[in-house]
C-alpha cells in the first residue's frame, strides 16, 4: 500500500504541503530581515520575528552532497540530494536528483527545481543542469 | 564547573551489565546491573544514593528513573533527571546536580538493547518487540519519510571526502584502532574477534565510504557511573576521577536531515568550553575517548578535538602505527582504549566515560597508559553533543 504523503501536519507546516499539492514549492521566509528558513518554522532564527511568509525559490541550486538511497524492490535506487538553493548558504531542500547517473554523480553541479507526482500530491525534485 | 560556590565533583564508582548480543536479560535487568554494580564499586551505602539519572535516546526505548528506584529499593532520592540525547548527558546532569547540591550521591545509567526495530534478526524474538511510539522531537521527519530518511550523516561524510579527499583508509585507521584496542578487553562485545585493514578494506560498502564494521552495532548492554563531591569522595574506597570541566555543545535539532553538515558549530562550542574553564588544551592530554558511533562521526571528532578541520586524513596517517594497528596521536595520545562503540559495543558512549575512569585509575589492566593523568571524553556528534575532561585525583 502506498502511503500518503504527508504523514503529519502541523500549523507550521501546513501551507509548505497544500502548495506543494498543486506543483509548486514554497518555503518560510522572514518578512522583516528576508532570512529563508527550512524546515518550516514560526519564527525567525535571525531577527526573532514572528512575521514569516511563504515565497517561492529562483529554483536554482548546486548540489551539496548526495546518497544513493534504495526505494522498493526489484526497483533501482534513486540519488537523494542535499540540494543547496542559490537563495542562502546552507539552505537546503533534500530530494531526489534525476538526470545523474548512479555511478557518476557530481557534487556541485548545478540543479534546476521540478515535481513529481507521487500518490495524490507532488514531490520537489531536481533535475541535473541549469534548467536553459 | 558552574562557576562560583560550586562543588568540585568527581566519579567514584562505575559498572557495567554484560555487553553481548543476547544477554538472555531484559533491558531493564541491564540497567539494574549496572545500576547495582556501579554503587557497589564506589562502597556509597544504598541507603545514601540520593539522586539518579538517566536518558530516553531517540532511537530506542529503555527504562526510566522510576522504573530503576523503584526496582532497586532507591528510598531516598530528591533528585532524578532523564535528560534527552546525547547518552553521556546522563553523567553531565548528574555532575551538575552534585556540584549544585541537589543531591550528594548521583547514580547515572544508560541500558540499550538489541530491539527489533534495530536488528532484523531480532524480528523473530518475541523478547525483542519495542514498545511502539512515535519520537520526532524536530518535527521534520514527514519532510524526508517520501524519501526513505536518508541518512544525513552519510551524506556529510559524502562532503567531506569530496571536499578533503577522504578516503575509506582514514575510516579504517579509527575502526581497526578499536577493534584492535578490544581484543585487550574482555568484556567487549568483540573481544575475540580481530580485524586486520586488509578484512576492514574488504568489507562491502553500503554508505558513502563505510561498511557495516563503520556503525556500531546493537548490543544488549548498560552502564552506570556514581558521582559525588571531591571532597566526599576521599573517605570513598576508590581514586577519585575528578571532572575538570563539563559540558553540552547543542546548535540543532536531534534530526539528522537537514543540518548534518559539519559546520562544526557544536563540536567548537562543546571544546570551546571545555578547554576555556579547565585551562587545559588537548596536548595536555594522556588518553581521548571519541565517541564512534559511525567511524565518520569519530573522523569529524578527530579534527574539531585537535583543530585539523579539513586534514582528518593526513592526521590520522602521520598517528598511525601500522604495526600495531592501533592510532597514537602526537606520538604518545591513544585514542579509545576499550574499543570504543565499534569494538566494545553500543552502549552509546558511556564506555567511553567508564574506560576514562578506570585509565585515570590505573585499573585498565593491559590496555593501562603510563601515568595517566588527564583525559578527554566526546559524546554525540555536530547538532547534538556533550563531554568532559577527567583527572585522577
Amino acid at each position: 500500500m502506498t502511503p500518503i504523503w504527508p504523514t503529519r501536519m502541523d500549523h507550521d507546516t501546513v501551507t509548505y504541503w497544500n502548495v506543494l499539492r498543486e506543483g509548486k514549492l514554497v518555503l518560510c521566509r522572514c518578512k522583516q530581515c528576508q532570512t529563508w528558513i527550512h524546515p518550516p518554522r514560526a519564527c525567525c532564527p535571525s531577527c526573532w520575528s514572528d512575521d514569516i511568509g511563504h515565497e517561492s525559490p529562483s529554483g536554482r541550486a548546486t548540489l551539496f552532497s548526495y546518497l544513493v538511497q534504495p526505494t522498493a524492490p526489484n526497483q533501482p535506487p534513486e540519488v537523494i540530494g542535499w540540494a543547496e538553493l542559490a537563495e542562502q548558504k546552507e539552505l537546503f531542500v533534500v530530494a531526489t536528483v534525476e538526470g545523474m547517473p548512479l555511478d557518476n554523480v557530481q557534487i556541485g553541479a548545478p540543479l534546476t527545481l521540478g515535481f513529481r507526482e507521487q500518490g495524490d500530491t507532488n514531490l520537489p525534485v531536481f533535475f541535473a543542469g541549469d534548467g536553459k | 564547573m558552574t562557576g562560583g560556590g560550586a562543588n568540585k565533583v568527581a566519579i567514584v564508582g562505575i559498572g557495567s551489565s554484560t555487553l553481548s548480543r543476547d544477554a538472555g536479560r531484559s533491558v531493564g535487568a541491564l540497567a539494574l546491573d549496572a545500576v547495582r554494580n556501579a554503587i557497589i564499586d564506589s562502597g556509597v551505602p544504598r541507603d545514601k544514593i540520593d539522586g539518579v539519572s538517566g536518558i530516553y535516546s531517540t532511537d530506542q526505548p529503555t527504562v526510566w528513573p522510576g522504573y530503576v528506584v523503584e526496582s532497586l529499593g532507591l528510598k531516598n532520592i530528591v533528585w532524578s533527571n532523564c535528560a534527552s540525547p546525547p547518552s553521556a548527558n546522563t553523567v553531565t546532569e548528574g555532575i551538575l546536580a552534585v556540584a549544585a547540591g541537589a543531591c550528594d550521591y548521583a547514580v547515572c545509567y544508560h541500558a540499550k538493547f538489541r530491539w527489533d526495530i534495530v536488528s532484523g534478526a531480532a524480528r523473530k524474538d518475541p523478547l525483542r518487540r519495542a514498545p511502539r511510539s512515535t519520537f520526532d522531537p524536530a518535527m521534520t521527519m514527514p519532510l524526508v519519510e517520501p524519501l526513505g530518511v536518508p541518512n544525513g550523516m552519510f551524506s556529510a561524510m559524502q562532503r567531506h571526502a569530496h571536499e578533503f579527499g577522504t578516503t575509506r583508509e582514514h575510516l579504517g585507521m579509527i575502526v581497526v584502532n578499536n577493534r584492535t584496542w578490544a581484543l585487550q578487553n574482555e568484556a567487549a562485545a568483540f573481544r575475540d574477534v580481530p580485524l586486520s585493514m586488509e578484512d576492514y578494506l574488504a568489507a562491502p560498502q553500503i554508505a558513502p565510504l563505510m561498511s557495516a564494521l563503520d556503525m556500531d552495532m546493537p548490543i544488549d548492554g548498560a552502564m552506570a557511573v556514581v558521582i559525588t563531591t571531591a571532597e566526599r569522595a576521599s573517605d570513598l574506597p576508590n581514586r577519585p576521577a575528578i571532572v575538570e570541566a563539563s559540558s553540552n555543545g547543542l546548535t540543532g535539532g536531534t534530526d539528522f536531515f537537514f543540518r548534518a553538515f559539519d559546520s562544526y558549530a557544536a563540536y567548537r562550542v562543546l571544546l570551546d568550553r571545555l578547554w576555556s574553564r579547565s585551562g587545559l588544551s588537548i596536548n595536555d592530554m594522556d588518553v581521548v575517548n571519541i565517541y564512534d558511533g559511525f567511524s565518520s562521526l569519530a573522523l569529524e571528532w578527530i579534527e574539531a578535538a585537535f583543530d585539523v578541520r579539513g586534514e582528518a586524513g593526513g592526521f590520522l596517517e602521520d598517528s598511525w602505527d601500522a604495526e600495531a594497528n592501533k592510532l597514537s596521536f602526537f606520538g604518545r595520545i591513544p585514542m579509545s582504549t576499550h574499543g570504543g562503540n565499534l569494538g566494545e559495543g553500543r552502549v552509546q558512549g558511556l564506555g567511553h566515560v567508564l574506560e576514562a575512569v578506570r585509565q585515570l585509575r590505573g585499573t585498565a589492566d593491559s590496555r593501562q597508559i603510563d601515568d595517566a593523568k588527564l583525559a578527554l571524553v566526546v559524546n554525540g556528534n555536530n547538532p547534538v553533543n556533550a563531554g568532559m575532561i577527567l583527572r585522577a585525583g
